[in-house]
This record gives C-alpha cells, structure tokens and sequence, in this order.
C-alpha cells in the first residue's frame, strides 16, 4: 500500500516544482535558514538549563527541580534537532562525544559517573576539572543519570548539594559548548562561509558539489544513526528479548521524544534547505516522496508512549517502531542514495563510511 | 605473484565455460588481471576480474557488499571478504572445478574485509572482531579441511583492518585501527576518545607479538587502517583521522620490524587535499613506490619511498583502488573509472559497476 502510494505522489507532484532553486541557494538556506537557528536555539535551552540547576542548588526544592527537568528535557530535544549536523564546530574538541556520550556499550560513562556520585568526587563540580575528564561524565547522560536516576530523590533536600553541584557543573559545561557550537556557525570566514561559498583553496569545502554532498550526507548518516543507535539497540529480534535500558533516556522517558527530535531537525534541513527542488524535471517528486516517509515516521512515533518497559511489552506499539526502523532505512536511501543521484553527487560508496 | 600464462592456464577451464567469445580474446590477449570488488548496475554486490585493457574477464555475485580480495596460487583459491561488519567471506575457484564457497563468522565475530592465505596456501586468516570484548582478532581457517575455522590469533588491539604477510613468511602485520564498534549499533563508532591505534607484527605460526608500534600520543585518533610493503620490508600505512576536521595530521608513514614508526611529510595543499583519509595503499612492483588514496579529496598521491615524497599527485573522481601494474599503478573509483597513473600509461575506462575500495592484481 505504502508503494502504491509513493507511486502516487510521484506522479500528482511530477510536474510542478522542477529546479526551482539552484545549489547555491539551497546552500546559503541550509545554513540560515536551518543550521544556525537550529543551534542558536539549543545554546538558549541548554543556557535555560543551566540556569535552572544553578537555582535547583541554591534553593533545592521539589518546584525547582521541577524546572530543572522541564528545562532539561527542552536542552535534550534542541540538541536533538541539531546533533546529525556531525561537521565543522561539532566535530572539534570531541564536542559531539562530551555532550552525548552514546552509545555508552559496556555502561563505562554509567560506572564513571556513579563512581562521581559515590566518592563525591569535587574535581567534576567545577567547569575546568570537569572539561578535563572522560567525555563520558560531561553531558547528557551524566545530567540525566544525576536528575533521574538512582539517588536523585536528594536532590531537593540539602543531602543532595554535592549530586546538584556535579549536575551544575554538567549543565555549564553543556551551555559552554553549545555556545562553542554557536560561536562556530557564526564565525566569519568560519565553516558556514565555506559551506556557502565553497573554495578551491578551502581545506574543508573546495566545491558546491562538496558542499551539497555533505549536507546531503549529513541527513542520511543522521538516519543511519537514528535507527542503528536510537532504534534497533532496545527493539526485540527472533534471538534477544526488548531490552528497555539499551534506549538513550529511558530514564527521563524522552528516548522517543528525542528520535522525534532527531527526524525533526534534518527535515527541517531539508526543507528549509529546499534541496530536493534543485533537482532536475524527472527527479522532482523525489521532494513529495521524502516528506511522506517523514509523515510516516511522525505516525509511527505518535503510536508510542513512554516508560519503555511498558512500550515494549506491547505489541503494537513494537510493530510502530519495527515500522520506524524500515521508513528510516527507506529515506537514508532517498537521501542518501536517490536524491544525491538526482544531484549528480556520489555520496557513500567508496568514501566517507570509514573503511 | 601469478603468472599470465599460469593464471589463464588455472582459470580457463572455470570462468571462461560461461565467456563470450569476445572476453576470452580479452582473457588471452591480457596481460596482467586484476580484481575488485564492485556494486552492480542495479545495486546488488560482487566481484570482477578484468583484464589490464578494462576488458571484464568474470563476475561473481556476492550476497552482500565485499571489501578486500586475496588470492593464493598454491591454494588455487581466491577470498572475497565481506565489508565490515560482514559475516560472510567467499571462496572461490579460478579453475573452476567446484562452485564458490561462502564461510560465516562464527558466533561472536565478524569481518573487516581483509585476510592473507600461507604461503603454502593451506591456512587462510582474517580480522575479525570479538566484539564483546571489543578486541581484534585473526580468524584461522584451513583451507585444506573446507576452511573450517581452526583457531585465531590476538591482534593486541581493537578493530583491525588489514593484514600483510611480511616477506620472511612467517610474520604477519596488522593495522589495528583502534576503533570499536559493535553489530548491535551499526557502523557506530564507540570509543572515539580513547581509540588507541596501532601496528601489530604478530607471528604466523603462534600468535606471538613480535612487536607493536603506535604513533604519538597526540595522534592516538588517527587511525592506522591500510597498508603495503616495500621493496626494503618497511610496512607503509594510510590513516584516516577521527579527531577534529580542523587539524590536519600527517596521514601516510611507515614502520619496520625493528621497531621504527613515522610519519612521512606531505606537502600541506596534497595533505589538505586527502581531507583526513587514505583508502587505500599499494606497492609498486619493485617497491619503489607506493601510491596512496583518497575517495573524499579525489586525490592519488605516489610517494617515492626512498626520498619519502611525493612523485605524484593525480585528480581521480571517488578514487579509492590501487594496485601495482609494470609501470606504475591502477587505479579505480566508486564512480566505475579505472585509470593508470606513475608511469601506467592505459586509457581511462568506465564501467556500470562501481568499484570498491580496493584493486588486487592477480597476475
């Protein structure tokens, strides 16, 4: 049913917008009109958070705290919208690594941080000595495991001033780098320049073709990442059973929030990007044909609901993300492989899979 | 390293039974063979051989995406390997006598897309990853006894890429590249932090580490991945660079068996060019030189190995395959050219399959 309906948008959508937009322009949008508000408003939530967990310390209470997970969910999902964009600011100084330490396999980040907790370790309460240990203990992971998990019932008590310092510290530094991250795609003759208007003597962007390969790029290794990291990890097969704590989040209950926020902000890229109308006559449905798997996925998102361990005993809503799995391999594959032909680009065969 | 006239001899029976009379010319014409690994026109996976003209000798198809090929006269045996985190390698028979074999992994390992046979032939090894601990290993397998899986060896780090036979026969180098990942999250890089990559020489015959060579702490995320041997035994290595795109480290360098390990200076538009990756190295006939690539920069870079520079820098669109010709190199894209380059004077080819990220000369 699913085919005959790409079939059909194909063709209802055929004649329409056929390169509409050239490749520079779809260039300089991707960056204006995507990459940089998608960072500046994870530097405004990720600066939210801190704020509240500076006030969570000073004045710990049930009502702050309260806050401060209000405010870390929205950090969570702004980073989420921005973390497939893997060039550039985010690459440098292991910053994707600091701020999202996952998949964490043999739960060495989980043990480094308990191991924080336990010896009230004071190095990882101030910003410095905290930047200077396992990328691990810096980001997301560790606030979340501070915030939820065992023993953060002290939190609004005074018994919980060394886990709250430590959760500051993390929550800084988190602002920190997303202000690194901001600063990057807003520096002039930065990375957004070369981007825009790529140089033969430019180390990074020396093409339009280079440039346009890695944006195309960037949303079909993000979907890759999203259903081999943020997916398949927990899901049941016919040899494993579901396994719940494999989901990044559970503990907070964001694990499907947060892929929503993944698929969100490379269709924002896309979109706003406007890359699939620089396309030529006969590839101009491919446009109509990724939005509809993107409605396909939202579906089958809506379908699911935290705690994990529940979401996975039904077979319903495991049948939703199996669903999810297949349309995140089927628009890697329209990005990935049909629309980076439709460009004239080579994305993915020989090079940039690290082998 | 094969023979024209003893490879034709060996795989005329096999592959040219289902020949058009056109590629058997090209078969007795050709000089040199070469083989590859390759996407097909219509998106599924095999092997080719090809002549030194670009005529298409034989085809294989695989079940999924190959990587590396090694061949063994004296085994009379050819391995396809499946691109990690493959699972499957294919054995096939130039003569033609049996149909192709297809090993698994077994339970707790896989692939990375190279091995080496023995000389005599008789035991075929692979790097594979014992992905729950996270540390490579070389799969054992005797090709005598239907490569049943006999034992494996450490390769003293995690996730090895290929593996060389050193010329005394008896050692082997590895390139562990340092980086771990596991089937449960795809092609997800997991340590990229605190890889530690670095040059292994292990021996054949009990797995013993002779020696291990790393770079300079700074460099502990530069991964050390492909390699080739010179005419003097030193072992020249490709890196690809996992730190930040903004640095630009040395990627191509060299270490020896008797403990030596360095990076060779490239001039800094030629580096910049091969944008943090090598994909493949390869010797030259005489060991002269060996030629290095980059599918992201487009780039191919000859080196001469004693001045230790470059002799050549050549433009090649996805260009990744490299292997040693009479004169100089061949060299093959992801786009389905196939070029010679440093003297291999032959016209430029273009196929409708794509090839791989490595080009074995044959014979």
């Amino acid at each position: 049913m699913r085919i005959v309906l790409v079939a059909l948008t194909l063709l209802l959508a055929a004649p329409v917008m056929a390169q509409t937009t050239t490749p520079g322009q779809v260039l300089q949008a991707a960056v204006s009109q995507a990459i940089r508000p998608g960072v500046l408003e994870f530097t405004s939530r990720a600066s939210g958070l801190s704020i509240a967990m500076n006030a969570l310390c000073r004045a710990p209470s049930e009502g702050t705290l309260a806050l401060v997970k209000g405010q870390f969910r929205q950090a969570a999902l702004a980073y989420g919208r921005v973390e497939f964009l893997r060039i550039g600011p985010l690459m440098e100084d292991n910053r994707a690594d600091r701020l999202l330490f996952w998949p964490d396999r043999r739960g060495i980040g989980l043990r480094q941080v308990q191991a924080i907790l336990a010896e009230e370790d004071a190095s990882a309460t101030a910003l410095d000595t905290l930047r200077a240990k396992s990328v691990a203990v810096q980001g997301f992971g560790a606030l979340e495991f501070v915030l939820y998990g065992t023993g953060a019932e002290v939190l609004p008590a005074p018994e919980g001033a060394f886990r709250c310092a430590y959760g500051r510290a993390v929550a800084a530094n988190i602002a920190g780098i997303a202000r690194e991250l901001a600063n990057g795609w807003f520096a002039p003759s930065g990375i957004a320049d070369h981007l825009t208007a790529p140089r033969a003597d430019y180390a990074d962007y020396r093409t339009g073709t280079e440039a346009l390969e890695a944006l195309v790029g960037l949303v079909s290794h993000g979907m890759e990442a999203v259903r081999d990291t943020r997916i398949n990890p927990f899901l049941p097969t016919e040899e494993r059973a579901a396994r719940p704590k494999e989901a990044l989040f559970w503990r907070s209950e964001l694990s499907f929030e947060m892929i929503g926020a993944n698929m969100e902000g490379m269709q924002r890229l896309l979109d706003q990007s406007g890359i699939a109308g620089a396309v030529d006559a006969d590839h101009s449905g491919l446009g109509a044909s990724i939005d509809f798997e993107f409605r396909n996925a939202a579906r089958a998102l809506a379908l699911v609901t935290p705690p994990m361990e529940q979401a996975l005993a039904d077979e319903k809503q495991v049948n939703a993300l199996n669903y999810l799995v297949i349309v995140t391999g089927s628009l890697q594959a329209m990005v990935g492989e049909q629309l980076s032909a439709a460009l004239g680009l080579s994305v993915g065969f020989s090079s940039l899979d690290g082998d | 390293m094969w023979q024209r006239r003893a490879f034709l001899k060996a795989a005329g029976a096999g592959f040219a039974a289902s020949l058009l009379p056109r590629q058997v010319l090209a078969l007795e014409r050709n000089e040199l063979v070469f083989a590859s690994a390759v996407q097909t026109a219509s998106g599924g996976y095999g092997a080719v051989l090809l002549g030194e003209r670009g005529d298409l000798i034989a085809s294989i198809d695989l079940p999924d995406r190959g990587h590396d090929i090694t061949i063994s006269r004296e085994a009379g045996r050819g391995v396809v390997f499946a691109r990690q985190p493959g699972t499957f390698a294919l054995v096939f028979d130039p003569d033609g006598r049996e149909a192709p074999v297809t090993l698994t992994s077994v339970a707790g390992r896989h692939f990375y897309g190279h091995g080496v046979f023995s000389p005599d032939g008789r035991l075929l090894y692979a790097t594979e990853s014992d992905f729950e601990a996270a540390q490579g290993v070389i799969g054992i397998y005797d090709a005598t006894d239907g490569y049943k899986r006999v034992g494996e060896f450490p390769t003293y780090g995690t996730g090895p890429h290929e593996m060389l036979l050193m010329p005394d026969g008896v050692t082997f180098v590895v390139a562990n590249g340092g980086i771990e990942t596991h089937p449960d999250f795809g092609r997800a890089e997991l340590n990229i932090e605190t890889m530690d990559p670095s040059v292994v020489f292990v021996d054949r015959r009990d797995g013993r580490l002779v020696g291990q060579l790393r770079l300079e702490a700074g460099l502990h995320q530069l991964s050390i991945r492909h390699m080739a041997i010179d005419g003097r035994g030193r072992v020249w290595f490709g890196c690809q660079y996992k730190g930040a795109p903004s640095d630009s480290p040395q990627l191509v360098g060299y270490a020896t068996m008797d403990g030596a390990i360095e990076l060779v200076e490239l001039p800094a538009g030629t580096l910049a060019d091969l944008r943090n990756y090598v994909g493949s190295v390869a010797a030259s006939g005489d060991g002269g030189m060996v030629a290095v690539s980059s599918p992201e920069g487009d780039l191919l870079v000859a080196i001469d190995t004693e001045g230790k520079r470059p002799v050549l820098v050549d433009t090649l669109r996805n260009g990744c395959g490299l292997a040693a010709d009479d004169a100089g190199f061949v060299a093959t894209s992801g786009n389905g050219e196939m070029v010679g380059i440093a003297g291999a004077e032959r016209e430029a080819r273009k196929f409708d399959f794509l090839f791989d990220n490595h080009m074995l000369r044959v014979g």
